[in-house]
């Protein structure tokens, strides 16, 4: 069963690299079947994260009630308070051809992590949200979400147009720059990728860098949220 | 001034420097990069009494020949009294820039996505010191994930040199302050490694130092003494201090090397003229190991800034008395070689380089009472080409004659950085 999911997440991943035509390997990228020091240690971390509840996360910011769009296409809440003990939001786009499918790799390790832990199972959301609805509609979400494979909670969210998703990346201070042909194919849209980890009030208890996401840390910083 | 500069003493005197380094491979790496041709170079600016309108100002300069503004100013806007304006540091999405002021601790927070050519003031965050608990002067400004962790240099109860570690949230709302541990309470620059977790911060001098004309602090030995000698290794996601590190006399800036695989920072000692480097151990643990003297070691020239280049190769080494910047290379970390030595200016302070190193801005002002004086105190900008072996001069600004004030920290801008050339950035450091 392991190796079915790991293998699930590995052609998600080539998926990915192939479909967006990635020009350049991103380390971490294949890295999704592994475990988590390992696949650490690949992308250049070298260290052991401190334990939960040894350090303080605390919180800044709170992000509001906002309804987007499931991948079934009905209005979805992007969190959903009664819930989620703790919430991981990442913004991606699908056509992005390196730091999301990493985001995304290192959010299948947590969402693995999760499953596997009682002290987390049942407690935390994962939320995938697009901010190129133009081109991410909810069947390709969907696709997307059917290659994920979640063994947990994991929402898979886009928005009806751009001006829906605007006050959303506002709200988390997420900035996303629209690139020349905005919305077409192969159009790239910057952004400072970051993952949010939010606790049962919506309040950010911390934001990561994709660059440095490690999910070690990510497992830790939940269980730190949520007292475990 | 101008004759105490060329005595040994005032040289021992001197080397208590409060620089700042804010070029683009020694950015944050949780920072959007700028790897392309910058368009601007943006100086935050002491204000000069008599001096234009006399404030603490961003000023703008032209720095793409290809642009009719090349070396030119292309805009200012001022913050409007003095601040002893010092360093300045862009939020992580690069669209912000936050400045301090290190006399009244005050931060101003400039919108540069809007307008890169224009920047302009949006918030003045005029509580700092109520906020974090009594901690003065702002001075590091570093972006790490939605977040501006900021280090002091003193604190309200004496002025003196303990202090603390303020994080921020990036719309300006207190997070947290973090007091220095015991046995290394002074503060100056902080780093952080994101492969290792670890965080260096290093340490300088209280406000009632900082802030007192030189000639008078030079007469007070006790005053004297009040200078940091220490550096700490942090757990950097734990913000909780692992070890104290002996630096004796003032380490002040810090620079990680930017290989993923590389395990070691350097740093120079103001007070004593020194090059440490901040080497990891086997057991994970950090030692730091003095490299050399810079310059004549009976007269050291106050180091006060470094810049690395992105392929961590050169160490640039700014030093403030003899006006001179001196090239490393420090391919080999523990044995660097001295390949350059060049007069910039009769004072210098601020080294900054573009990503790709070809590029390199120096600017002249320490503090506004440490300063030289008479023909000596010189206040530019002046810009080189680095062909690896010399350096080439491009243009210079004359911040006197401009009527603009003392140029201090230097950072980078281009005008189409927010209008979707996602593919000429770097997303994430490497």
């Amino acid at each position: 069963m392991r190796g079915g999911r790991a293998a699930r997440a590995a052609g998600l991943l080539a998926a990915l690299a192939v479909a967006a035509g990635a020009a350049r390997a991103h380390e971490g990228d294949d890295a999704a079947a592994r475990p988590a020091a390992e696949s650490a240690a690949a992308s250049g971390v070298r260290f052991e994260p401190p334990p939960p509840g040894s350090y303080e996360l605390p919180p800044f910011g709170k992000v509001g009630g906002h309804s987007l769009l499931g991948s079934d296409g009905r209005p979805a809440p992007l969190l959903e308070p009664g819930r989620d003990g703790a919430a991981l939001v990442s913004f991606i786009y699908l056509s992005c051809p390196d730091a999301c499918p990493m985001a995304t790799a290192v959010l299948q390790r947590v969402d693995q992590a999760v499953a596997g832990d009682p002290r987390l199972a049942g407690r935390v959301a994962l939320v995938t949200v697009s901010f190129d609805p133009l081109r991410d509609t909810p069947e390709k979400m969907a696709a997307f979400r059917a290659r994920a494979a979640p063994h947990g909670r994991w929402r898979f969210l886009t928005a009806q147009d751009p001006a829906a998703i605007a006050p959303v990346l506002a709200d988390f201070g997420q900035d996303r720059l629209a690139a020349p042909g905005d919305g077409e194919d192969g159009a790239l849209v910057g952004h400072t990728l970051k993952v949010f980890l939010l606790d049962g009030e919506g309040r950010i208890r911390n934001v990561y860098s994709a660059g440095f996401l490690d999910a070690r840390v990510l497992v830790n910083d939940l269980l730190t949220v949520l007292g475990g | 001034m101008h004759a105490l500069a060329r005595t040994g003493l005032a040289m021992t005197l001197l080397l208590v420097g409060l620089p700042a380094a804010a070029d683009e491979p020694c950015q944050s790496p949780y920072i959007q990069k700028l790897v392309g041709q910058e368009d601007f170079v943006y100086v935050w600016t002491l204000g000069t009494p008599g001096l234009g309108d006399g404030s603490d100002k961003l000023v703008t300069i032209g720095a793409n020949p290809s642009r009719a503004d090349y070396g030119k100013v292309v805009s200012s806007a001022s913050v409007g009294g003095r601040h002893e304006a010092h360093h300045a540091g862009f939020t992580d999405d690069r669209r912000q820039l936050w400045a301090g002021g290190l006399d009244s601790s005050m931060i101003f927070v400039f919108d540069l996505a809007s307008d890169p050519a224009r920047p302009k003031l949006v918030k003045t965050i005029d509580d700092f010191v109520e906020k974090s608990g009594g901690a003065v002067g702002p001075h590091t400004f570093y972006p790490i994930p939605g977040r501006m962790l900021i280090a002091a240099l003193s604190n309200a109860t004496d002025q003196g040199g303990k202090t603390a570690l303020v994080e921020y949230a990036n719309d300006g709302s207190w997070i947290r302050t973090i007091w220095m541990p015991a046995g290394a309470e002074y503060g100056y620059d902080l780093r952080v490694n994101p492969h290792l977790n670890r965080m260096l911060t290093s340490s300088f001098t209280g406000r009632a130092n900082y802030m007192r004309p030189l000639g008078e602090l030079m007469g007070d030995a006790e005053a004297m003494k009040k200078f940091g000698n220490t550096m700490v290794v942090w757990d950097y996601h734990a913000r909780k201090p692992l070890q104290t590190l002996a630096v004796p006399g003032a380490p002040l800036e810090i620079r990680w090397a930017t290989n993923p695989r590389s395990e070691h920072a350097f740093t120079t000692a103001a007070l004593t003229g020194k090059l440490w480097g901040i080497f990891r151990k086997g057991d994970g643990s950090f030692e730091a190991v003095e490299l050399g003297p810079i310059g004549d070691p009976a007269s050291p020239p106050l180091p006060v800034d470094i810049s690395l280049s992105s392929d961590d190769r050169f160490l640039f080494v700014d030093s403030f008395v003899d006006g001179k910047v001196r090239v490393y290379d420090v391919s080999a970390p523990r044995t660097p070689k001295l390949v350059l030595e060049k007069q910039i200016g009769r004072q210098l302070n601020m080294v900054s380089q573009s990503w790709d190193g070809k590029r390199v801005y120096f600017t002249s002002s320490l503090l506004a009472n440490w300063d030289k004086s008479g023909a000596d105190d010189e206040q530019f900008l002046r810009a080189f080409s680095w062909d690896g072996a010399a350096l080439s001069p491009t243009f210079s600004l004359d911040f006197r004659a401009e009527k603009l004030g003392r140029p201090h920290i230097m950072h980078f801008g281009q005008q189409s950085f927010f209008a979707g050339r996602a593919g000429a950035r770097l997303a994430d450091a490497r």
